[in-house]
Order: C-alpha cells, then structure tokens, then sequence
C-alpha cells in the first residue's frame, strides 16, 4: 500500500474520533510526554488503534495521539515517538508527521533529550534547534516521490522556521530560561557516541547529538510545515566528562529540567497562538 | 530468536569443548596463523556450528578454534565475517555473542588497516584507543534484549584502558614500537578515494579498516573487556596515496605476523 493510501486510512480513523482540526502537531521526546496531560478536552488515541501505526518499544515512550486545546491552539501531540534504532524504515518513523499533515496540522514543534557538544552547553540546558546534520546514512523521501506530497528535491536551507525560533527564544527570556542555539546532529544509536565520535561531531559542527528528530523534520518540510525544534542538553556527550553515560542519567536530567521545559512549551504556545489571532 | 540461536551455537560448540574461555580472539587478516600456538586445540568450522555465517575472503581460514594458550583457555575466530561481504551485522557479530555466551570475559580483536597519519609505517602495530563508525549502521538496531545488554550502551571506553595498558607493558617487554589511535571503520569493500580519507583524517581518525566496529559495539553491549590491535597493512595517507592491492596488503601482514603473534601471546599471558 502506497504512503498515501496508508496516510489516508489513518486520517479517516481519526477524523471519526475528533470534531476540530489540529493547526499544530506536537513530537514530545523523552520526558516531556506529560505535556499531553494538560491538553484540554483531550481524544486520547493509541497508536496500536491507529491503522499503519507502529507501536513504540522504548521505556519512557508512551505510544498515543492526544488531540485537543493547549494554550489556545488545535493541537495534536504525540506522546512518544518512533526511533530507527528501534528498526523502524525512516519512512515508518516519520509516518504520523504524514498523518497529521494530512490531518490540516501547519506546524510542527519537535522536542528530544540529546547529549551536548558544544563546551558551553550545560546538562539541564535548552537548545533551540537552528539546524540539523543528518548523519543517519538514509532519508526518509528515498523512494518514488509523490508529488502531493511535497517536492522531489526539498530545500533544506531552512528547515527551522527562524520566526518559530524568535518566538521561543523569547518566550525563554520572558520567563528567565537559559536558552541554547545550536544544530543538532542525529546519529543513528542505540549506542551512544564514542568520545571519538563525538570529537568528529564537533569537528563536523554539530553542537548536540541524538537518535531523533532529523527524520521527522525533513518529512514535515518535505510536507509544507513550519518546524521549531527544541533539545533539553540531558547530558554531555562521551569523552566530556570522565564518567560513563547512562540512560537513567539522560532521564534524570530530563525530569529535572521538565518543569522548566513545559513551561518554555507552553509559553511559546501562547505566544504562537497570539500572533495567529 | 537471536538468544535461541546463540544457546544453540553455544551448546554445539560445547558438545566439542567444554571448558568455558576466558579470552575471546578475533584473528583479522594474516594473523590466523596465531590459532596454530593454541595447546590443546580443538578446531571447529564455522559450517558445522550452528548459525554461523561461512567466510568468503581469501586469507580467512573460517574455524573456531578452542584451547589453551599461554596458560589462558581461550576461543579464536580464525577468519570473521565482515558487513562488505553482505552479511547484515547482525550475522557480523554473532560469533561474540556465542563467545559471551560460552563464558568469555574479554575479547582481543585484531585487524589489518590502513594508515592515515603519514608519522605511521606499514608493518606498524596500533592499539586502538577508539573508534568512529563509519560504516553507516549499528548492529543493535532493532528490539533490544535486555538479558543481553542495555538498550543504550555506553560507548565512552569501549576499549578498555586496563587493557591498553597490558597491551604497551607487553610492547616494553617486547622491545616493539607499539602505536595508539583511533580505527575508523568503513562498509568497504572498495578502499577510500583520496578526498575521503583527508575527511575521515579530517575528523579525527587515525587509521581505516573494514571490520571491528561492529564487534566491538557488540561486545560492549555484551558487557566483555575489549582490546583492539591492529596491523598497519598499508598506507592511506590521502595526499600521497598510490594504489593499493589485497596482495600487497596481506604480504606486510605476513611480514609483521611473527612479532604480531609474539605481542598477542604476551598480552594473553598477562591478562
């Protein structure tokens, strides 16, 4: 079956379960799934239920859709993501951005947990993503292009729209967060980096890396969307510090930031719905 | 599956040879001929054990080989499969999980590679300080089995610094000229154009090879004590390169074998 048909499938299953159209779709990485808990009026929709879904398998990821109102906007936000280190195909993996392109969604707010780079960064810090490297080794448009989709050769020169990102880093200023600014490079894990790897991100000029987002955010551009990114720096990368990584410490770091990031959320929510108004 | 298929090459080759290894050995390229200083050995090929993919590079003998060397029960692959052949690096990295599985508690993998920093010489012996993996995938994509290892393992020091350290005391004794670096592997199977090895230099690699990664993010996972040794086969200096030949590269191996051999031998005594 075709992207398009799947596409349409899932989009005809969900139009059953909702009554509005979403305007903003919502990627929520590790830790800041419960910003989907303060959506209002929620329809809560399990990917499992959702026809060409895969279903995540990651501890922390929890694997729905949840519609409804945030901060004044129609928002639909993915709690848990899907991951080619899970073995997903790039194309599995930015599927529901297809879906909620579909579904009338113009922007897309895409969040993770990545390791810093960058000297300057600290863990708990935020970054705005200003750009990204792709270092999967795949795309997610390899294969026939369908040109309702988007165009065969999609412009990557700005991929983060720069008016999402002044928002958000204004919204940070507003609320006294320190905020980052950096290009994020995904790698394709589930190991972590190296400490040579890492030398070779920084050398290359990446100021973060992670196992997420470049996908989706190359499908959502492919698809017309507007894309402001955000990292919580959840720990240095390899080699920084002299102690290994650890999963649970990438959590940690994460929980304890949430606050902050929700915050920085649905502040820039605010401010996007205002100037939508 | 993937553990039901390790339990099942493991209990085979324990049907052969039960005593458990301690020391897992990956020979590369030209330094098969380790296998033969094994005591006691006994010799399995890589088709009679279930699962196992069958090596298809000249040079690569393609037998497990189990005994005692230099006082140390010890597992040897002579010959490996590597992902140019067009394994996936699933089957790459099959045999260090059995390894594991039979009860090995370190793993000592050796490679021929090129060098890309013109201070290096063929017929060079490098410890491998890191790695960077060029070869575009990992072989832990996919559902993880967490009776195996942690969904995101720790790549930090993959090899291990105690290690390293046996390895240069051995060197010392040995009067070698032992070099360190970083191996940077590649898919392969064609050797790097100029360009691309000024960039894989560029970012921090120190020699190029077409194996170990791979084995070594497995064995990470695994939970095994790594060290990594390779042979500088060859020189892959971009602005100066001339082309190179698998025969040239397998007659400095040949070259560099007997004090490859004693350096091992030294390292396995010690460990």
């Amino acid at each position: 079956m075709s992207i398009q048909q799947q596409t349409k499938e899932a989009v005809q299953y969900i139009q059953s379960n909702i009554s509005t159209v979403p305007t903003t779709g919502l990627v929520l990485g590790s830790g800041l799934g419960v910003l989907a808990d303060e959506i209002k009026n929620p329809v809560v929709l399990k990917y499992e239920d959702i026809p060409g879904f895969p279903v995540s398998t990651v501890e922390g990821h929890a694997g729905q859709l949840v519609f409804g109102e945030l901060e004044g906007m129609q928002v639909a936000a993915m709690q848990g993501r899907f991951h080619y280190y899970e073995g997903y195909s790039l194309q599995e993996v930015t599927f529901p951005i297809r879906v909620m392109n579909a579904l009338g969604v113009k922007r897309l707010l895409v969040t993770n947990a990545a390791g810093g780079v960058n000297h300057d960064f600290e863990p708990g810090d935020l970054m705005i993503i200003d750009d990204h490297i792709n270092w999967l080794g795949d795309n997610p448009l390899i294969g026939k292009n369908d040109a309702e989709l988007g165009p065969r050769f999609p412009d990557m020169s700005s991929a983060y729209s720069k008016g999402l990102a002044k928002i958000a880093d204004e919204a940070a200023l507003s609320l006294n967060i320190r905020i980052q600014r950096g290009t994020y490079m995904a790698n394709t894990g589930p190991a972590y980096e190296t400490p040579a790897e890492v030398r070779m991100a920084r050398v290359l000029g990446a100021d973060a890396v992670g196992m997420s987002t470049v996908p989706e955010v190359i499908v959502a551009v492919h698809g017309g969307m507007e894309v402001l990114g955000i990292s919580c720096i959840s720990n240095l990368a390899a080699g920084m510090l002299d102690q290994p990584l650890s999963h649970d410490e990438v959590m940690d770091t994460t929980s304890k930031v949430q606050e902050d990031f929700l915050k920085l959320m649905k502040e820039t929510l605010r401010r996007i719905a205002r100037e939508d108004a | 599956m993937d553990a039901v298929k390790t339990q099942e090459a493991k209990e085979y080759i324990q049907s052969k040879y039960s005593a458990a290894p301690e020391v897992g050995m990956i020979l590369g390229s030209g330094l098969g001929d380790l296998a033969d200083d094994i005591e006691a050995a006994t010799v399995i090929p890589y088709e009679d054990i279930p699962h196992f993919p069958v090596s298809t590079v000249e040079g690569h003998a393609g037998r497990l080989v189990l005994g005692e060397l230099e006082g140390k029960t010890v597992v040897a692959m002579q010959g490996r499969f590597h992902y140019y052949e067009g394994y996936s690096m699933q089957e790459v990295t099959f045999p260090v999980r059995v390894m594991k599985a039979l009860g090995a508690e370190f793993l000592f993998v050796t490679n021929a590679c090129g060098g890309m920093q013109s201070s290096f010489r063929p017929g060079d012996l490098m410890v491998i300080e890191d790695h960077i993996n060029f070869t575009g995938t990992n072989p832990l994509i996919g559902r993880n089995d967490s009776d195996l290892g942690p969904r995101f393992p720790d790549m930090s020091q993959a090899y291990d610094p105690v290690l390293r350290g046996k390895a240069f005391q051995a060197a010392e004794t040995l009067e070698i000229d032992l070099k360190r670096g970083v191996y940077g592997g590649i898919s392969g199977p064609n050797f790097l154009s100029r360009a691309e090895l000024i960039l894989l230099r560029n970012v921090g690699a120190d020699v190029v090879g077409m194996s170990t990664v791979p084995e070594v993010i497995v064995a990470q996972h695994a939970g095994l004590r790594v060290l990594g040794v390779s042979c500088i086969t060859d020189m892959a200096v971009g602005e100066e390169i001339v082309s190179i030949s698998h025969e040239e590269v397998m007659e400095t191996a040949a070259k560099t074998k007997p004090i490859f051999i004693s350096l091992m031998k030294e390292i396995v005594k010690n460990t």
